[in-house]
């Protein structure tokens, strides 16, 4: 997310504009944020129209709640605690229902499967080895799904995103050692669920 | 640091998140005990299992949409406290819980407003050609306070009332150019937006009407619309960075061949610049629109070596 670093500044002006009623900084705001913020929705969702759906909501959010924000946290930080919120309660939902989280649905509603979207298109990858990388795929997704949303979001965070572990925790509205913890339960449990599978 | 410790925080290693003499630590010990040893390596394979699986990456398309659909919730978001009531009344009514009360206050305000006429034009209004006609019924804006009188039944309600009026003038008039950028941004009428941006495109040189237009190309969920505000804006491609911006962001990201056409045609009279002989470059590479790619290097072929 690139408000994570030197735009920090520009951050505060932005957002004090946006505060007064700027409609212009509010947009800037957005989207210095909104590439990342997609990309977390989409991975965790597998959806592009879930993925907007949730895009809209947090950023509705912010402008909504831009009034009260009182810089005790960074804005990235805060636009990360509502993005994830969002998505666990998505993943709840999805939990819930027990979906197969390898199918996928287009913004147009049409439904595929992840794993056929992406041939092994290295050099000399023959069919075999095709195979088996969605093989893998399939196990991995499957594998995904047993984590609880909470699991789920911090290894998402950290695997996918690359997030520092007190950026989850802050995110997460808990400290830096519970998204540790939570973080080595997820890895216990995706390495037992693979093995298992294999 | 004995085994436990170290298995509780391979995970953290590998992700970065150790201190640099934990870090340190953990590399010796392993070094030195051959189940932890085989323990870190099967924690590196997991690692590298775990990142084979494909991820969906965020298309330039699903970002242009989505901003798109935020812009018009945005848009409803500020528009709907003020003009909730007007569209749907008796949501008002369902939301209060002293509905009788403001029935009859509602009863009274539109007794009144029926009988009286209140023309409220202002001085500025009524300067140059400008007409404005007030029509007689008002319907309740928005709501703006209620109290209630503790220990009694009265209500004190502080409303406002809008008033339909119709306005006629010059295209040249400020006020008329006001209402038209106005309707340009209107959410609910795609015909309405057609329409206003069509007659804004008369008048681009006025920065208010530009920045219009600009919004018009950039957030307008009808291509219609932003193909007006892009040929409204195609002669200013040359002097307003913002309007050349806004071009090149249409061609990399419109989700309508024709519109991505068009800010091509326009920015080919800046194709020197660095920015777009950048945006021509990928395009004329891999752009899934042949159109595209063989009109952007066409325009590269044109443009002088510059690098």
């Amino acid at each position: 997310m690139p408000g994570q670093g030197p735009s920090r500044v520009n951050d505060a002006e932005l957002i004090r504009a946006a505060q007064q009623g700027d409609q212009a900084a509010f947009e800037e705001l957005v989207r210095q944020y909104d590439q990342a913020v997609l990309r977390l929705a989409l991975h965790l969702t597998g959806s592009e129209q879930q993925a907007q759906d949730i895009y809209q909501e947090a950023f509705l959010k912010v402008y909504r709640n831009l009034g009260s924000f009182r810089f005790e946290c960074s804005f990235y930080t805060w636009v990360y605690r509502i993005v994830s919120n969002l998505c666990m309660d998505h993943l709840r939902r999805q939990q819930v229902r027990k979906e197969d989280s390898s199918r996928r649905v287009t913004s147009e509603g049409e439904e595929f499967d992840l794993l056929e979207q992406f041939p092994d298109l290295r050099a000399g990858a023959s069919p075999e080895q095709d195979l088996m990388r969605r093989e893998l795929g399939h196990r991995i997704t499957r594998a995904l799904a047993k984590l609880n949303p909470r699991e789920r979001m911090v290894f998402e965070m950290k695997h996918y995103q690359g997030l520092k572990l007190r950026t989850i925790g802050e995110a997460l509205n808990t400290t830096e050692e519970t998204a540790k913890n939570t973080l080595f339960r997820a890895t216990q449990k995706l390495r037992a669920a693979l093995a298992d599978l294999k | 640091m004995n085994c436990d410790w170290v298995r509780e925080n391979i995970a953290l290693y590998l992700y970065n998140e150790l201190a640099d003499d934990a870090r340190h630590e953990l590399e010796g010990h392993a070094a030195r005990c051959s189940e932890c040893a085989a323990e870190l390596q099967a924690m590196r394979a997991f690692h590298i299992e775990m990142s084979g699986l494909p991820q969906l990456e965020v298309t330039p398309n699903l970002l242009a949409a989505a901003r798109m659909q935020l812009s018009r919730a945005l848009d409803s978001a500020k528009q709907r406290p003020d003009w909730r009531w007007a569209l749907d009344p008796m949501a008002l009514l369902r939301q209060l819980r002293f509905s009788p009360a403001l029935a009859a206050v509602i009863f009274v305000v539109g007794f009144g407003g029926g009988l009286g006429t209140m023309y409220r034009m202002s001085a500025a209004l009524h300067g140059g050609a400008l007409s404005v006609e007030q029509q007689q019924e008002a319907s309740i804006a928005g709501i703006r306070n209620i109290t209630q009188e503790p220990g009694s039944n009265r209500v004190r309600i502080d409303y406002e009332r809008a008033l339909p009026e119709t306005v006629q003038g010059s295209l040249n008039d400020p006020q008329i150019q006001a209402l038209l950028v106005m309707a340009s941004r209107s959410t609910a009428n795609s015909g309405l937006r057609m329409d206003s941006v069509d007659l804004l495109r008369q008048k681009p040189d006025d920065p208010a009407v530009r920045e219009s237009l600009v919004y018009s190309l950039r957030s307008d969920s009808n291509p219609g619309v932003r193909l007006k505000a892009e040929e409204a804006l195609a002669p200013m491609v040359k002097q307003d960075i913002r309007v050349r911006n806004a071009m090149l962001e249409s061609l990399l990201n419109d989700n309508n061949p024709g519109v991505r056409a068009g800010a091509l045609k326009a920015l080919e009279a800046v194709r020197d610049d660095t920015s777009v002989r950048q945006a021509l470059t990928q395009l004329a590479k891999e752009d899934p629109n042949e159109f595209i790619r063989q009109e952007s290097s066409r325009i590269l072929a044109q443009a002088p070596n510059i690098d």
